[in-house]
């Protein structure tokens, strides 16, 4: 088979990839919104707790919280899905990272602008909803793009735990014929096709945050 | 099967013998990122048609899985007579990844270091590589420890990507474990401990020393 053939091939994988993602977004983005904005307002013990469970999900390796969850559920009786577990281990992991970038953005906005807020007598949540978060959204969109790459990229170790993925379609094309490198190009293209475009994206969202930009100087 | 606590203990110190393995490598490998981020920088700098060329290289090493890169790595290379063992592909493996994101930080923080001190060391007549390991570099060194840091932790939470081509690390290990005993949940809670306890462990090592590197480089 020619690369076309196998690249077709491993494309088939790429609906379980794009369902695994998308689901994956579905844990990340409230767990990220919801542990963010609860660590920028809590202080003293109830911060603390906030941090440790940001802390749990986003220090283990995110290969161990798939094979942990995988494995050990069942033994505690809770009994889910391959592609739930992956989805809420990438998830959430990729939720701890982003919940980062939330309480960052939300800590770099000008005092002022709470301030205003409550000048004008708004409720404290109006205040979050209407004028913080929107203001904060800019500063993490770079952020956020670059962990959305992460996830897409993250859902390649689904195939470990039997989900039919790009990679997974990848390494049973491997067995049916030698031609590894013909898999594995395929393969590395499979993914540049799918993330490339975001990185760029990235990198163009990036530039219009940081708006002196040198990076292109030659030196 | 129902989750033993004796059994979770028991594979304890075996899991730890693979603990040397996890730590030399995460070293390694942090070593072969930076060396080969700041030289993908560079020489991303130095003109413009290898400028397009690596700046091309460093996305696609950013926008594919490090699992993928790993597969490539062992799969292909010995087709090219280049048979390496597995532990030596992992640290290449790990290398070639984080060397992407560390460009990227390299980048960030040579546009830091004011213009004028490129332009001082070429009055002066230095030559380039004078200019970027004399002058650069060390002003540069403060602006990126804290990103470096947090990639420096990030690439010992990739090790387990490992156990995928057969090296002997706590995930390896763990696995081999739960082949044997038929019992998987134990060796994988135990590993998942043992990988949080060190993450957040080492995590608080490396801010220790950005505070450090950050104190005595104040001006």
């Amino acid at each position: 088979m020619e690369i076309a053939g196998i690249l077709a091939g491993i494309l088939q994988g790429f609906r379980v990839t794009a369902l695994v993602t998308l689901y994956g977004m579905l844990w990340a983005v409230p767990f990220a919104l919801i542990t963010g904005v609860a660590q920028h307002f809590t202080r003293g013990a109830a911060r603390f707790a906030v941090t440790c469970l940001i802390e749990f999900w986003r220090s283990s390796p995110v290969l161990i919280l798939l094979f942990v969850m995988y494995y050990s559920l069942p033994s505690f009786g809770i009994r889910l899905s391959s592609m739930t577990v992956a989805a809420m281990a990438l998830g959430l992991n990729i939720g701890g990272y982003g919940s980062q970038a939330v309480r960052a953005a939300l800590q770099s906005l000008d005092r002022g602008q709470v301030e205003a807020g409550r000048a004008l007598g708004l409720h404290r949540l109006n205040i979050l909803v209407f004028i913080e978060l929107p203001q904060a959204a800019t500063a993490m969109m770079p952020t956020l793009v670059n962990q959305f790459i992460q996830l897409v990229k993250g859902t390649a170790i689904v195939s470990l735990i039997t989900l039919t993925d790009m990679t997974f379609r990848a390494k049973e094309i491997a067995e049916l014929q030698y031609n590894p490198v013909g898999v594995y190009t395929s393969l590395l293209l499979a993914y540049l096709i799918v993330c490339y475009p975001a990185t760029l994206f990235g990198r163009y969202l990036e530039r219009r945050v940081h708006i002196e930009q040198r990076g292109n100087r030659e030196i | 099967m129902k989750f033993n606590l004796d059994f979770a203990l028991s594979v304890v110190p075996t899991i730890l013998t693979g603990l040397f393995t996890t730590l030399w490598i995460t070293v390694a490998a942090c070593l072969g990122a930076a060396v080969l981020g700041f030289t993908f920088e560079i020489l991303r700098r130095s003109n413009r048609w290898l400028g397009y060329v690596m700046r091309f290289l460093i996305d696609v090493i950013r926008s594919t899985p490090v699992l993928v890169q790993l597969y490539f790595l062992y799969f292909v290379m010995p087709f090219y007579g280049v048979t390496l063992s597995a532990v030596v592909v992992g640290v290449v493996g790990l290398s070639v990844y984080y060397s992407g994101y560390l460009a990227e930080v390299f980048k960030g923080g040579i546009d830091s270091v004011d213009t004028g001190q490129f332009e001082a060391g070429k009055a002066l007549g230095l030559r380039r590589r004078d200019v970027v390991w004399s002058i650069i570099a060390p002003q540069m060194l403060r602006n990126v420890v804290a990103p470096m840091g947090n990639y420096f932790v990030s690439a010992l939470k990739a090790t387990p990507y490992l156990a995928v081509i057969a090296v002997p690390e706590m995930l390896g290990i763990a696995l081999e474990l739960g082949a044997n005993s038929f019992r998987y949940a134990e060796p994988m809670i135990a590993v998942g401990i043992i990988f949080l306890i060190l993450a957040v462990g080492i995590n608080q090592l490396v801010r220790m020393l950005e505070k450090r590197m950050l104190a005595s480089s104040k001006r």
